[in-house]
């Protein structure tokens, strides 16, 4: 027999003390892991956005930064216009490299005329560079007029072949990585179709499409090398009068304090979940080896070292970290993955799964974490077991 | 084999002060011996007995196993003593639940540097083939009564074939038949092993009588004799 199967034995022996440590693990592991999920879903979500926007300076129309955050990150469909000229005069601010125009539209819901609400965004090809790129990689020719890229929820529903806006017929031709936000159901289409679209909804739509003439929604900025995108921020709000630039630095800033609060919350509540399931798994445990003196003595008088008395007791409280965090971040894991759609949703923030390589440096740094926790709750029970004088330890039951 | 010099042991105990269990003990355990160590309740025995396998440490005084005093050894070589010379049959019931009666047989194998020496079981179960319970190896403790557990226990103190078998009180919770059945039981293993026994008692008159008889009195010896 070794000192770890006699581990075992005690644990699976003392069916209630094993099971409320392996309960309270399982709550702090799975409460730490779903924390750091959250926390590096949402902080990958708004990376990606970025990423997609590719853009240094975003210049929308000035009171309207809040809502187009809203729209890019939770796809609430939005309507902002500013004149056309702006990008004319954007190009012109020294240190901008390249503007590119876009649409903000918003597809109509429980109509017939459009097969769901989404936020629409039309780009022009001929200046883009947040979609042309990944069409340039991906299908190997620009849009054409009637076609559309959508985010990864988006998808022409079964039994028919196109996508339905404003009475339009537009073929999805291809699906965006996911992002965990509102560009998950949104969809890109050129300036083109959206105006052709417009076009048609005067006779096909239910409601026609507004396009104010000679308008844009947003002005994506590229800055030359060496420029600091603030700087050049600054000087755009200076020189373009009715707009607000904000850095990519400076995105989704409103987002990032709101839910800076509500991380702040969760942080408060894990911590007292952990402190105080941390503080019952040392209270057990001393409860545990106070009763099991008699036993630990026995084991001394048997021949058991200081030190192997401390290892049995530490096996018994490592296989209980494991097995209750494995359980913790296995069940946190599958619920978050299960219900991301609806974190995004009724928290109100981007969310996005991460890859396997980070997911499994995750479940290590959440093992590692339970562990670490439940080897210092014990620490004291243990240490004072293991160093006590045996025939005292056999006499006092 | 092991003698104690001038062994005295003072418990603190709480509010009521210091309290003298063993006070000045000489004594001498020779190879081969059946010791047994009578007196009446809080005579000192069984803390005599702890003193001698160095499970508590004595306030004054040696005791000196060969020519080593047990208490300049660092744990770990007092462990291997206890582990490799000594066996174990204590008065209350000492097997770990959690464990089968083969296992718990097999428990001192699990220490020190027997952990990857093969044969425990086997061992074991010769063991318990010894003390009229190999069809028990797979029973746990509370499946068995008293006197059972008892012969378990010896059969656990036997594993490692010790030098010396120490005994409080071993049949201190048994009926009358049973008792007489242990100390036989003993006396076989002193007989057929040549095990030396230290045994403390308080029933002498189920000693074989080759025993050497040493009686305490507060802390002290004060007869000894032989059974």
């Amino acid at each position: 027999m070794t000192l770890f199967q006699l581990a075992w034995k005690n644990v699976v022996g003392s069916a209630f003390r094993s099971w409320v440590v392996y309960l309270c693990v399982l709550l702090v592991t799975g409460l730490l892991f779903s924390f750091a999920l959250l926390i590096g879903g949402t902080r990958d979500s708004l990376r990606l956005v970025q990423q997609r926007l590719g853009a240094d300076v975003v210049v929308v129309p000035e009171g309207t930064e809040t809502e187009i955050e809203s729209a890019l990150l939770m796809g609430h469909p939005v309507t902002a216009w500013m004149p056309r000229e702006n990008e004319i005069k954007i190009a012109r601010v020294p240190g901008v490299r390249t503007v590119s125009p876009q649409l903000y539209l918003a597809s109509l819901a429980n109509a017939p005329c459009c097969t769901a609400e989404m936020l629409v965004m039309a780009f022009d090809p001929r200046t883009d560079f947040t979609i042309a790129p990944w069409l340039g990689q991906h299908l190997g020719h620009s849009l054409s007029a009637g076609e559309a890229v959508g985010g990864s929820d988006v998808f022409v529903p079964y039994g028919e072949e196109h996508l339905r806006i404003y009475g339009s017929e537009i073929d999805l031709v291809g699906s965006l990585e996911r992002t965990g936000t509102g560009l998950d159901t949104a969809l890109f289409l050129t300036f083109e179709t959206a105006y052709e679209v417009a076009e048609n909804s005067r006779t096909e739509a239910i409601r026609p499409l507004e396009i104010p003439p000679e308008s844009i929604s947003a002005a994506l900025v590229r800055v030359e090398p060496g420029i600091d995108p603030r700087v050049a921020a600054l000087q755009i709000m200076n020189e373009v009068p009715g707009v607000t630039a904000i850095p990519a630095s400076g995105l989704f800033q409103g987002f990032r304090r709101q839910i800076g609060g509500l991380l702040q919350g969760m942080l408060a509540l894990l911590g007292i979940a952990s402190a105080l399931s941390l503080a019952i798994v040392g209270l057990i445990f001393s409860m545990a080896v106070n009763e099991r003196r008699r036993e630990i003595g026995v084991v001394r008088a048997l021949g058991a070292t200081q030190g192997e008395v401390l290892r049995a007791l530490f096996a018994e409280a490592l296989i209980l970290a494991l097995g209750g965090g494995a359980t913790g971040i296995l069940l946190a894991a599958t619920v978050l993955y299960l219900f991301r759609d609806l974190i995004v949703v009724s928290l109100a923030m981007p969310f996005l799964f991460p890859p396997l390589p980070s997911l499994i440096a995750l479940v290590g740094g959440g093992l590692v974490a339970g562990c670490a926790g439940v080897g210092l709750a014990v620490l004291f029970p243990v240490v004072r077991a293991s160093c006590l004088d045996p025939a005292v330890a056999m006499r006092e039951q | 084999m092991v003698w104690l010099d001038g062994v005295t042991k003072t418990y603190r105990l709480g509010k009521e002060g210091m309290v003298t269990a063993v006070q000045a003990v000489d004594l001498d355990v020779a190879r081969g011996e059946f010791l047994v160590i009578t007196g009446r309740s809080g005579a000192g025995k069984t803390t005599l007995l702890n003193l001698v396998a160095g499970l508590t440490r004595p306030t004054d005084g040696r005791i000196v196993w060969g020519d080593v005093d047990l208490w300049r050894m660092p744990d770990a070589q007092r462990s291997h003593l206890r582990n490799r010379r000594l066996g174990f049959v204590f008065q209350f019931a000492s097997l770990l639940p959690s464990l089968t009666v083969a296992e718990n047989v097999a428990l001192p194998t699990a220490f020190g540097s027997h952990r990857r020496e093969p044969g425990a079981h086997e061992r074991a179960s010769e063991l318990l083939r010894t003390v009229g319970l190999a069809d028990k190896r797979d029973a746990y403790p509370r499946q068995l009564s008293a006197g059972q557990q008892q012969r378990v226990v010896i059969a656990r103190s036997l594993i490692n074939d010790p030098e010396m078998l120490l005994a409080d009180e071993p049949t201190s919770n048994l009926d009358a038949a049973t008792e007489c059945e242990m100390m036989a039981l003993f006396a076989e293993i002193h007989a057929m092993r040549g095990v030396t026994i230290l045994m403390v008692t308080h029933a002498p008159q189920f000693v074989p009588g080759c025993a050497r008889l040493v009686e305490m009195a507060d802390g002290a010896i004060c007869a000894r004799g032989s059974a």
